[in-house]
């Protein structure tokens, strides 16, 4: 039992340290008129993903599309949608998983009630011109994210 | 979605039971546990290494090492799963043997728990097997139903395999090790993929199969020279 509290408080007091200020600029807004302009604009492809700074499936795929990022974003748009979170919070996250595409900021989640869904992180598959082709709810995996991708690509 | 990972784990466990049901191993004691543990043991290392490795610190966070669903890293999963279960019957071949189809038909399981994930698919094919996601016309080859059906070949070859204790067990390495590699072209991933690693177990297999051939024929060879040992 004493090595178990022990073991708390080494967890907690890694856990403790002030964060410092985020480096990260503040996320642009983004309503639903918006949304779409930015998705009829494009000229590929893209991924859309929905996610939280509280959110811990979140930053377990956050790698991931960083990945796919690397691998992909010439041919695919990456967007990211911060949802219900604070501005403070996702720069705090930008800043530590360096996912280097655009974030907006829709707090009250207008952009993903068009789309349906359930849940944070979830992420969305939308053709050239902004159709939407798949939805996946939760954490996506590294063969799911690579076949949907691969989907977009051969259409 | 987590529900989906749970329905294929217990597809895999469902194979294993079935077939030590089926073949009833006379050795070693609790097979069915030894493979959970296994199982359960690769989960645990391969989940703290995939965390690891995208830059995350378990003990600052270690809500994430729950997020299975985040990835578990395969190299080191299969390794810890492998140590779990090879190195408590390190000194029983024989049973490593006769746990070695449970453990390709719980690998099998595995791959064709895809049906309940809906992960099935991989590249592109015009055979007329494939088939689209839901809401396309783009046809692919099922290339976890492709693993699942070699894994079940394999396990049901190495069954009848008679060779010196511990044949069995290295050629159910080389059987998944094989199934993968053969399969990997065709499933999609991000970067380069880990055909490397199967490759590694594929030879690995063959390799320990020839040196268990090699300990089984210089013993024989031993036991010629001396037909009557002392004691």
């Amino acid at each position: 039992m004493r090595r178990l509290l022990a073991l708390l408080v080494l967890v907690a007091a890694c856990g403790s340290g002030s964060q410092a200020d985020p480096t990260t600029a503040e996320l642009p807004e983004i309503d639903l008129a918006g949304f779409q302009r930015v998705l009829a604009d494009l000229d590929r492809p893209a991924v859309v993903n929905v996610w939280a700074s509280w959110c811990l499936p979140c930053r377990a795929e956050a790698p991931l599309l960083r990945q796919a990022h690397a691998e992909f974003g010439d041919e695919i748009a990456f967007i990211g949608i911060d949802y219900d979170d604070s501005q403070r919070g996702a720069r705090l996250f930008l800043d530590e998983f360096d996912l280097p595409f655009i974030h907006y900021f829709d707090h009250d989640g207008v952009t993903i009630a068009e789309y349906g869904g359930i849940g944070v992180p979830r992420t969305y598959f939308f053709a050239t011109g902004g159709e939407l082709i798949n939805t996946h709810n939760g954490a996506i995996d590294e063969q799911t994210l690579a076949l949907q991708i691969d989907e977009l690509l051969n259409r | 979605m987590e529900f989906t990972l749970l329905w294929a784990a217990l597809t895999a466990f469902a194979f294993a039971f079935v077939t030590l049901w089926l073949t009833k191993p006379p050795v070693p004691d609790r097979p069915f546990d030894r493979i959970v543990g296994a199982a359960v043991a690769g989960i645990a290392v391969g989940r703290v290494a995939a965390v690891l490795m995208q830059g995350t610190n378990p003990l600052t966070s270690p809500g994430e090492l729950l997020i299975i669903r985040g990835g578990v890293d395969t190299v080191w999963g299969s390794l810890a799963g492998a140590a779990a279960l090879m190195w408590p019957l390190r000194r029983e071949p024989a049973a490593l043997d006769a746990v070695a189809p449970a453990v390709l038909a719980a690998l099998a399981g595995w791959h064709g728990g895809c049906l309940w994930r809906s992960t099935c698919l991989g590249a592109i094919s015009d055979l007329p097997w494939a088939w689209p996601l839901p809401g396309s016309d783009i046809a692919r080859h099922p290339v976890e139903i492709y693993a699942a059906v070699l894994l079940l070949a394999g396990a049901w070859a190495i069954k009848w395999i008679k060779g010196s204790a511990g044949t069995a067990a290295a050629m159910a390495v080389f059987c998944a090790g094989l199934a993968r590699l053969v399969t990997e072209p065709l499933r999609p991933s991000l970067g380069p993929g880990l055909s490397w690693f199967y490759a590694l177990a594929t030879v690995a297999g063959l390799v320990a199969a020839g040196l268990v051939a090699l300990r089984s024929r210089r013993l024989a060879g031993k036991a010629a020279a001396n037909p009557y040992p002392p004691g």
